[in-house]
């Protein structure tokens, strides 16, 4: 039985390669051997967190973990963008899923309604306007993707190791002392009452201040793109 | 509670994945639009380790983080969105090449190859609908404005 940190080493560079075949590249390469590549790291990686309670749970979460993942990679690698935004919207579902497994019921409604809703159909607005078949050469190449697909796997697994060296308790002295389900705050029956009364309470002026951010952001967004239209305007006079 | 830690650990590898995946398509796409997509699934990756520590510790600190950070991302979209309409006006591309004008003086232009021709994906053959009844006659003055196609 191989050691933790040696199989998700094996896991980041399965990973890598399979990144790096997906992403979009002169020659168009065949999907299949990279989707497989990165089923061999989910895989491996996955044998490597711990369980979390019986079948039915376990299960839950690990539905809602893939379809994060493979959302995830699907959008990052797509040459087109409206696919990309498409595939992003499924990875939001999934992390909405996820922030409900954990009881942060507020957040996984606030996340579809917010992302998948308002910021994501923004995106495709803008998407139309330009060539949305994915033919434009920016969609068809990357920026030296063997070493953008290391780099970034190589986080994740160095992430990984660290995480599960910590958590086993193999790395650090102290003692990981976790809290009674009962006295848990977040998985209090009345949720959204206390999760209001906190940001109302303790961060009233932060919530003040995203307001205020939000109004300024909305009024120089208007302001950019109206000034340029009337700058473009008069160029062609 | 062994489980609450499990739980901890699967949230934060899960959130370390989507965030190395979002660094990826960051790093690597050329579109704009794709790479503003991968900057908010990093945040999404960090969104589920606040999310995780938050259920770990039992308070609300992590949650309420989130949902700045969901409101800092709207504000970040909407003013993204409105610069990348503005450039995609004046240059008529969503390729973040066009940004190449403020490299250093030394440094070369980056030159596109030619790639390898698409097969056309344009049909010869529409569907046509019969022609039916008379066309309409319509006055000069509406004809005026309509835009050209």
């Amino acid at each position: 039985m191989l050691e933790t940190r040696w199989i998700l080493t094996i896991a980041t560079a399965v990973g890598a390669l399979g990144m790096w075949w997906l992403l979009p590249s002169r020659e168009p390469r065949g999907r299949v051997a990279g989707a497989a590549l990165l089923a061999i790291a989910l895989g491996f990686g996955a044998s490597q967190v711990p369980p979390i309670g019986n079948w039915a749970e376990q299960g839950i979460f690990f539905v809602l973990a893939t379809v994060t993942i493979v959302a995830a990679i699907a959008t990052v690698t797509m040459t087109n963008p409206v696919y990309c935004a498409i595939w992003f919207a499924l990875s939001l579902l999934g992390t909405a899923g996820l922030f409900l497994y954990t009881g942060a019921q507020f957040l996984a409604a606030a996340t579809i309604v917010v992302y998948a809703g308002a910021i994501l159909v923004t995106f495709l607005f803008v998407l139309m306007l330009a060539d949305p078949g994915g033919r434009a050469a920016c969609d068809r190449t990357s920026w030296e993707s063997l070493v953008s697909a290391t780099t970034g796997v190589v986080l994740i697994g160095v992430l990984s190791i660290t995480v599960a060296k910590v958590l086993d308790g193999t790395g650090g002295d102290e003692m990981i002392t976790t809290l009674e389900p009962a006295k848990n705050a977040v998985l209090a029956e009345q949720h959204v009452l206390a999760i209001g009364a906190e940001l109302f309470g303790r961060h009233l002026l932060a919530i003040e201040v995203a307001g205020v951010l939000l109004t300024a952001a909305l009024i120089g967004a208007a302001a950019i793109v109206a000034q340029s239209g009337h700058r473009l305007k008069k160029n062609d006079q | 509670m062994e489980n609450e830690i499990a739980l901890l650990h699967n949230y934060l590898v899960v959130g370390a994945a989507l965030f190395g995946i979002g660094m990826i398509g960051f790093l690597s796409r050329r579109n704009m639009i794709i790479m503003f997509l991968a900057a908010e699934m990093m945040l999404q990756g960090v969104s589920l380790s606040l999310v995780g520590w938050s259920r770990f510790h039992g308070n609300f600190h992590g949650q309420t983080l989130v949902i700045f950070i969901i409101a800092v991302a709207a504000c970040e979209a909407a003013i993204a969105l409105a610069l990348i309409v503005v450039l995609f006006r004046n240059r008529g591309k969503l390729d973040v090449t066009v940004l190449q004008d403020l490299r250093e003086a030394n440094e070369p232009a980056f030159e596109e190859e030619p790639l390898p021709e698409l097969p056309s994906t344009e049909t010869d053959n529409w569907p046509t609908l019969t022609p039916a009844g008379v066309t309409p006659e319509i006055e000069s003055e509406q004809t005026d404005y309509r835009p050209v196609i």
